[in-house]
């Protein structure tokens, strides 16, 4: 175990059902409201908390701008209700954001110079396309060849990444298939209930007859992006969509999806002076550049770096959320860096449950202290690839 | 009624089914607002079978929308609901199964709520209208009518309207010219008899086939192969249209022949064939079915042959003297060849028109007003280029009447009815045969019938001309060898080109300059149209030194099947064709060709500057440079069925003649906060996709036309309202716009952008090295060139990039290899 100048505990980790994008059940709901709502979901949870005792709010999102843009952090905390004493920063490592800011949380606490921060994210992608709303790429990047690959969408690198490291379609195809069989067991079990804060949507829509505002209400507690219907047959039949002679399909990449989720960090110090009980603690995280035309391979090179800084090794690992934006890349690190496949997801991954961008980490370390605990097992990871060529992973302990 | 201005501001179509569906689209089409009725559903929303019938319609090919949006715009109603809304309705037309007792039902039903002005018709195909106005209350019959609409609705020109013994003659009228003007539809008045005039006469037609194919020992494909576009009808023929068409509906029409026309001298051949009906016993029911007298196996087309009784693969065995007769020029000359012709494919052929017109003139004073009707019907509603009649009249009248009586009296043909007397009574005529200029032979009153006087006609100046009528297009101001330039005795000149499919070519270019001068000094404004469609299908660079192989002239049906089911690779075709480069490039006469383009956009500009209004009138293809010419006049009124599109990416190049400019300017116009790139994207995926639009709807969304552009619905109109709109623009003080001298550009942002989307193409193999290249070229020029983003620029600039990049284009290997493969092989080269 690394030697640290003190630790940082998470006391609450709480997220949204994530809904399918552009066209699912959050298609209306904006971000800001999202991020909103799991913070004040987090801060119920923390009974006894003095709300102007938190030193910050950091939000990751990948594509800050619009209905999540103008620093969405500070926006969301004074929608919230928080003191507007409290400061707010967005952050954007694009996959990582949300684990960025969990660890820029943690790093803080720390050093000793914050002792409650509130992390999280946020991401609509029904709202906000990916590469935002307007897209101007920089003329430079055609100038050297090895560049052009930062205009490559994350599909053609899959298809790259599927070709280097030799898998297959049906491989590919199997992995998703056991992502969306884990995320079905998963809610039918009940396994994310604690780490869901249901939402209620309120939408005003006209009768166009009457002329009236009608208000419908209903709450969403459930993950929309598992499907039972799917099959290794209907999975088969999907062309592919990034390359005409390809492999990477609509079926066996993550979601597009929309989602929140907020995480309650403090130092031993706030612990105790609020008299709060801690469900976790986070150990360490590392992050790291590939190039861009294989970015889903980023986790490759986080994993060991991350396992070496904080003096661990892959087997003390009890569990792993690894990011699945693309079945192929999934596959690749699992090959390569030879892990556990039951260890793996063991609760599906972003090909079925879906991947809101900047929200992902925050959501994933809920998903992960909350399972670690009900199995009483102890350490667990959060990794993912990052576009344009990065790898990110953090340890956390569940207590 | 007399003082009643009849005016459509709803209509509703009762009956969902295919043929419902496809008229309330061609109405919403027409911006009619349009109700859908269909029975409740059992559960749920009671409108769900409606609501999924409309669904439907944005599926279905050729498309009934011109564009899908506009499936919104038809409301899904049913008969437990809404049937109150029926009295805001000033035309309901029915068009549920064909069933007496279904029709009394729902007629007992809705009149209690039509409108008090309300037109009632029925589309039918086989029921008696008189029969069934019974089922409606005497007081409403008035205002009740048969209305035959023929599949697909929006295609097909024909609408027979059939009046029931109380039909309101003002009634009768207005629906017709509500037909005409807002559906765009050909309307002919038919008699009450079984199938009416078109189905009867195109019916007899097939069964003729049928009867003569059996007698002379020739296969379906053969058959097929003789009775296509060679003798002036589609190319789907007889049994392929049969396919097309259902042999279940096919054999339905034959059976309601059979049970309705006892007395007809050719009722022992209205019975479906023994084979047709073991097709469709063994559920074998054409197209929709995949199988039929025709089937696909492994992409190759297999026919039904009945001596073995077994699918073999589809050939056409044609005679090649048999195939040189039918190439004769002269009708007079070819059907002395083929009667006289001892091969049976010859004889059948023969035997098949005899019988054809035999059973025409039989029955004309039964079924039609005119001579001139029936073979509209047929043309309009069947697709051939010539009715009966006139094809009888241009082989030669009285030989071929000679002819059939000699082959009646030897026992040869289908029936041994006489020829009815006034057959040979006017082949007494100065003019012998039933069309002169007085108009077209009338049974009933022995007279020659001139065309309708309905005011609505007043506004087709030039409607659709029979073979044998003379035409002169007014009075010519001046001609050359590619253009003529001429007026209808107003302030208007008209400019219409004399080039095969209206290409553009040096030529051209040089006589429309000397139109737009002429017009400047002389008249109010210029109007360009063409005699025919299309409106041009594009540039044509150096004027081919060899004349044209001579083709069959396609038949309407074939063009509108070729445009709509094969729009991409016929696009590319045309393209290629169009531009006919092969022999400059081989020549290397690239300066040339540089020459030739700044010409081009000289005369697109003119067009846009001079100093009188100039209007293009387009009906049909308008393709490459010809989309260039409409988007630079100062109007464009288009027929809802243009075609319009800047195609020459398909062929490896770009619009070069202004259009890229054009678009460039267009983006810049609706730019906000000054940044012209998100219209700019579309723009650009519209010209590197080198997209037709399949409507002038589509047309005005994809921006080749501007919103202020009218769209109007009928093709004979289309010189009366742009006349109307050039007219309305010069009497508005006309001046040509200020030249645009600080467009904003995208510049290399713009051009880095759409490379983003490029690069991903061209890694994920979905597109060439060499579509990489056209498409970067076309971000270049539509993006002003390398410059700062929100640089200034004026329209030269965009015209010169154009140039430069369309002569590297030219220069490349690949694209000379494209234009080469296309014009020899008719199909698009991936290289």
């Amino acid at each position: 175990m690394a030697k640290q100048t003190q630790d940082a505990y998470i006391v609450a980790a709480l997220r949204t059902p994530v809904g399918k994008a552009p066209r699912g059940m959050f298609k209306n709901v904006r971000p800001d409201d999202m991020l909103v709502h799991v913070l004040q979901a987090v801060m119920k949870q923390c009974e006894g908390l003095d709300p102007a005792a938190i030193d910050d709010v950091i939000a990751g999102c990948a594509m800050p701008e619009a209905e999540q843009g103008i620093n969405v952090a500070r926006v969301a905390l004074l929608l919230a209700g928080l003191p507007n004493s409290i400061p707010g920063m967005t952050i954007n490592r694009f996959c990582a954001s949300g684990l960025q800011a969990v660890a820029l949380a943690a790093d803080r606490i720390r050093l000793g110079e914050a002792d409650v921060i509130i992390a999280g994210g946020t991401e609509s992608m029904s709202m906000i396309p990916m590469m935002g709303n307007k897209v101007a790429m920089n003329p430079a990047m055609y100038m050297h060849d090895e560049n052009v690959a930062i205009a490559y969408g994350m599909g053609i690198t899959a298809e790259k990444v599927a070709q280097q490291w030799k898998v297959n379609r049906d491989q590919q195809d199997e992995f998703a298939m056991t992502s969306h069989m884990r995320a079905l067991q998963a809610i039918e079990t009940g396994e994310f209930k604690q780490e869901i804060a249901p939402y209620p949507i309120e939408e005003k829509r006209p009768d166009l007859t009457s002329h009236e505002t009608m208000t419908v209400k209903s709450v969403k507690d459930t993950d929309e992006g598992p499907r039972a219907d799917t099959s290794l047959a209907a999975l088969a039949k999907l062309k592919p969509v990034f390359a005409a002679d390809g492999s990477v399909t609509a079926g066996n990449s993550s979601q597009m999806s929309d989602g929140a989720g907020a995480v309650v960090m403090m130092s031993a110090a706030a612990l105790q002076r609020f008299n709060l009980t801690p469900i976790g603690r986070f150990i360490g995280y590392s992050v790291t550049g590939v190039p861009p035309e294989i970015m889903g391979i980023g986790p490759i090179k986080a994993i060991p770096k991350v396992l070496k800084q904080v003096g661990m090794k892959q087997d003390d690992l009890n569990w792993i959320e690894l990011n699945e934006a693309f079945a192929a890349q999934s596959l690749a690190v699992i090959n390569e860096l030879d892990l556990d496949r039951a260890k793996v997801n063991p609760l599906g991954g972003a090909i079925a449950l879906g991947h809101p961008l900047g929200a992902t980490g925050a959501i994933r370390v809920a998903t992960l202290l909350h399972g670690l605990r009900r199995r009483q097992q102890k350490y667990g990871m959060v990794t993912m690839c990052v576009g344009s060529g990065m790898g990110a992973a953090g340890v956390l302990e569940a207590l | 009624m007399s003082s009643y201005r009849f005016i459509v501001r709803k209509a509703a179509v009762l009956g969902a089914g295919v043929m419902g569906a496809q008229i309330a689209a061609h109405l919403v089409n027409a911006n009619i607002e349009t109700l859908l009725f269909e029975l409740p559903a059992e559960s749920g929303d009671p409108s769900t079978p409606a609501t999924k019938a409309i669904g439907k319609l944005k599926k279905l090919e050729p498309a009934p929308l011109s564009v899908a949006s506009k499936a919104a715009c038809i409301q899904p109603a049913n008969y437990d609901q809404h049937l109150g809304l029926l009295t805001d309705c000033d035309l309901v037309i029915e068009a549920i199964a064909e069933r007496m007792d279904w029709k009394t039902d729902l007629y007992a039903k809705v009149a209690p709520y039509l409108g008090q002005h309300t037109i009632f018709a029925s589309n039918t195909s086989g029921l008696s209208i008189n029969q069934l106005a019974q089922a409606f209350p005497e007081e409403l019959r008035h205002r009740f009518c048969g209305i035959h609409f023929f599949n697909p609705p929006r295609y097909m020109h024909l609408v027979e309207i059939i009046p029931c013994k109380e039909s309101d003659t003002s009634m009768l009228d207005d629906l017709e010219a509500f037909l005409v003007t807002y559906l765009g539809k050909g309307v002919i008045r038919a008699k009450d008899t079984p199938n009416f005039i078109a189905n009867r006469v195109g019916v007899f037609s097939m069964l003729a086939v049928i009867h003569h194919a059996e007698a002379f020992g020739l296969g379906f494909d053969l058959v097929d192969k003789l009775t296509g576009s060679l003798i002036g009808r589609p190319k789907s023929a007889t049994f392929r249209t049969a396919d097309v068409v259902g042999l279940d509906i096919l054999a339905h029409v034959i059976n309601t022949m059979q049970n309705t026309l006892a007395d007809d001298p050719w009722h022992a051949y209205y019975t479906p064939p023994a084979w047709l009906q073991a097709l469709i016993d063994l559920g074998a029911l054409g197209q929709k079915t995949g199988k039929g007298i025709y089937q696909k196996i492994d992409k190759e087309i297999h026919v039904l042959d009945l001596a073995t009784n077994s699918y073999r693969l589809s050939a056409d065995a044609l005679d090649e003297d048999v195939a040189s007769l039918l190439k004769l020029k002269n009708p007079v000359e070819k059907f002395s060849a083929l009667r006289s012709s001892e091969h049976p494919q010859a004889q059948f052929l023969w035997a098949i028109h005899r019988d054809l017109f035999h059973y025409c003139a039989v029955h004309l004073t039964a079924i039609a007003d005119n001579a001139r009707d029936l073979d509209l019907a047929i043309r309009w509603g069947f697709g051939w280029n010539q009715g009966p009649f006139e094809i009888w009249q241009t082989a030669g009248w009285n030989q071929i009447t000679a002819w059939i009586n000699e082959d009646i009296a030897a026992g040869k043909s289908m029936s041994n009815a006489p020829l009815p007397a006034w057959v040979e009574e006017i082949g007494q005529n100065a003019v012998p045969g039933v069309h002169s200029a007085q108009g077209s032979y009338a049974p009933l009153t022995h007279a020659m019938q001139p065309r309708s006087t309905l005011p609505v006609y007043r506004r087709q100046l030039f409607p659709d001309r029979l073979s044998n009528e003379e035409r002169v297009y007014g009075e010519t101001i001046f001609e050359t060898d590619a253009v003529r330039m001429w007026h209808t005795g107003d302030e208007i000149a008209i400019v219409s080109f004399k080039s095969k499919m209206h290409t553009i070519d040096i030529e051209v270019l040089n006589g429309l300059q000397q139109a737009i001068e002429e017009a400047e000094h002389h008249w109010r404004a210029l109007l360009i149209w063409q005699t025919e469609p299309p409106f041009s299908a594009g540039a044509n660079l150096q004027k081919a030194t060899e004349k044209p192989k001579s083709e069959e002239p396609p038949s309407a049906f074939d063009q509108f099947m070729k445009k709509f089911k094969k729009t991409a690779q016929s696009t590319i075709l045309q393209a290629a064709r169009s531009l006919d480069l092969a022999d400059a490039l081989m020549a290397g006469k690239l300066a040339e060709v540089e020459t030739l383009i700044t010409r081009f956009q000289q005369l697109s500009q003119h067009l846009r500057y001079c100093m009188i209004p100039t209007v293009a009138a387009v009906d049909g293809l308008a393709l490459g440079g010809g989309c260039e010419f409409v988007m630079h006049c100062d109007r464009a009124v288009a027929t809802l069925e243009s075609y319009i599109g800047l195609v020459e990416a398909g062929v490896g190049l770009l619009p070069a003649g202004g259009g890229c400019k054009e678009l460039a300017l267009r983006a810049a116009r609706n730019a906000i906060d000054d940044d012209p790139f998100p219209q700019l994207k579309h723009y650009f995926q519209t010209v590197a996709m080198a997209q037709l639009a399949k409507s002038a709807e589509q047309a005005k969304q994809l921006g080749y036309l501007r919103p202020a552009d009218p769209i109007i619905m009928h093709r004979f109109e289309l010189l009366h309202a742009a006349k109307i709109q050039a007219l309305a623009l010069a009497e508005s003080g006309y001046r040509p716009p200020l030249m645009p001298r600080g467009i904003p550009v995208a510049g290399s942002t713009g051009i880095a952008t759409i490379k983003g989307t490029l690069v991903n193409m061209l890694e994920g193999h979905f597109i060439s090295e060499h579509d990489y290249l056209i498409g970067s070229k076309i971000a270049h020029v539509m993006c002003g060139g390398d410059l700062t983003p929100g640089s200034l620029v004026d329209e030269e600039w965009f015209l010169r990039l154009e140039r430069k990049a369309f002569i590297e284009l030219l220069a490349t290997e690949k694209t000379q290899a494209r234009i080469t493969h296309t014009l020899k092989t008719g199909k698009p080269l991936r290289n």
